[in-house]
């Protein structure tokens, strides 16, 4: 009798203890899948990376002349940049606005991107997917043109999955310009590819291709590039080669006139910086 | 009968009297057990120029006031500080693959009093771990009793260093090892005795 008195007391004994500390549970949230990409811009092309809410993205882009310029002209660095500065702001974890100025046509643009759906860890989401809007503005002085005739607009549709540690991007889009020349064409329509490879947590490989789908801008060539990122634990630098210096997709689009593959490319980077307001 | 068949008969139900009593009033489930699962905790971390914060509605515990016990714990899985890389690389710091709770079990080092609606400030003292180090500490803190919950809140600073996690950083940027912690919780009412049933 003692003995089964003192088990029972032992147990509600041990069942006290027990309350004392709480069962350890993982918490099981079906989790976005983080960084897609490591920035909001692969090269040229926007990724379906957004902003989180109240942080600020600061970017300032480089593209110089073509590396087969020679030694003469520092493998393009003496020819000059076309620098694009620009901030975005995380409105909402899916909403984010921004504006940027570049060199070339003194071009101000303001843009505006929206992820739809979220890729998830479940699989339930098996794919992110983002709209981006952007309008550009051409800011030279002294060429004649109204206001609404230096204006350009481009939506672009971004959907992108990510394997592993390869992700994949598609993005139609749609360019129009209120004021061409010649016989450049108002609209043009492209299809951006754009991957990512993580090598380590530190560097990943990225590349694009935006082929222009139907009539283009005459002696245009569709635009290609790759690059390397480098998380610096603050922020992500992209060391590039591009066909294309212009920066913006329908800039892009419309002005590049070098192949890629044909040697002509240029070195550029790509500076990235995150900052929570 | 004899004095030792007397004893015999009489002393088990002695041992019960002493041995149950003392529970008497946790089996009869007429104390309550406060706990949460949706507590807030954050932590700010600061690197030259610039400061982040990572943020979890997840934090897990219990606070038993006739026991003084205090438990709780959070999935560090599910602290975000907004860049999702970052995030990565903070779960990495943590090995939170391998330890993927942060948590602290100890006692109030004074009782709380229950019949008040002010705001109390409390102690307590117990083991935190995080990255599968435990080390006492003693953390300060406010609670108190609205309607039928208790709110809580308290902050302190934890030392990676004393936790064998090696501030993050590359060259000159890296992540100072203090880091401020601070939780707040809303804590509902829960019978014991429901809680032993599991329910």
């Amino acid at each position: 009798m003692i003995k089964i008195i003192c088990t029972a007391a032992l147990l509600i004994l041990l069942s006290e203890i027990a309350t004392a500390q709480l069962p350890r549970e993982r918490v099981q949230p079906d989790d976005q899948v983080e960084t897609v990409f490591w920035s909001t811009t692969n090269i040229g092309i926007s990724t379906v990376q957004n902003l989180s809410a109240r942080n600020l993205n600061t970017t300032i882009a480089h593209t110089f002349g073509t590396t087969n310029r020679g030694i003469e002209q520092f493998f393009g660095l003496d020819d000059g940049a076309n620098t694009r500065l620009g901030i975005d702001y995380g409105i909402s974890d899916t909403f984010s606005i921004g504006i940027g100025r570049m060199t070339f046509d003194k071009v101000v643009d303001l843009r505006g991107k929206y992820n739809l759906m979220r890729q998830t860890t479940s699989e339930n989401k098996p794919i992110d997917l983002a709209v981006k809007l952007s309008t550009g503005i051409n800011t030279t002085a002294g060429i004649g043109l109204e206001f609404s005739d230096r204006l350009s607009y481009l939506t672009s549709f971004m959907a992108a999955r990510k394997f592993n540690r390869l992700s994949i991007q598609l993005t139609p889009m749609l360019a129009f310009f209120n004021d061409v020349d010649g016989e450049n064409e108002n609209r043009l329509f492209g299809f951006g590819i754009l991957s990512q490879f993580e090598l380590n947590e530190r560097f990943a490989l990225g590349a694009e291709y935006l082929p222009v789908l139907g009539d283009r801008n005459p002696g245009t060539e569709d635009a290609m590039g790759i690059s390397l990122n480098i998380d610096t634990g603050g922020h992500i630098f992209q060391i590039l080669f591009s066909s294309s210096q212009w920066h913006g997709e329908q800039f892009i689009m419309a002005n590049n006139r070098d192949q890629f593959l044909d040697g002509e490319f240029r070195f550029g980077f790509n500076i990235h910086r995150v900052f929570g307001l | 009968m004899n004095k030792m068949v007397i004893k015999r008969r009489i002393l088990p139900y002695i041992l019960f009297f002493i041995v149950f009593i003392p529970f008497s009033e946790s089996v009869t489930g007429q104390e309550l057990i406060y706990m949460t699962d949706s507590g807030y905790a954050e932590f700010t971390s600061h690197v030259p120029l610039h400061s982040f914060t990572g943020k979890s509605n997840h934090l897990t515990g219990m606070i038993d006031p006739s026991e003084r016990v205090v438990d709780f714990y959070i999935d560090l899985n599910t602290l975000k500080t907004g860049i999702g890389k970052r995030d990565r690389d903070m779960y990495s710091t943590l090995n939170v693959e391998e330890h993927p709770f942060a948590e602290f079990t100890g006692t109030l080092n004074s009782p709380i009093d229950m019949e008040s609606t002010e705001k109390q400030t409390v102690e307590v003292t117990g083991d935190f771990t995080i990255h599968g180090v435990s080390r006492e500490v003693t953390i300060p803190g406010t609670i108190q009793k609205n309607e039928d919950h208790l709110l809580l809140e308290a902050e302190w600073t934890l030392n990676l260093n004393n936790y064998n996690i090696e501030p993050p950083g590359i060259l000159f940027y890296r992540v100072n090892e203090e880091q401020e912690v601070r939780i707040e919780a809303t804590l509902l009412p829960q019978d014991r005795e429901t809680l032993s049933n599991g329910n």
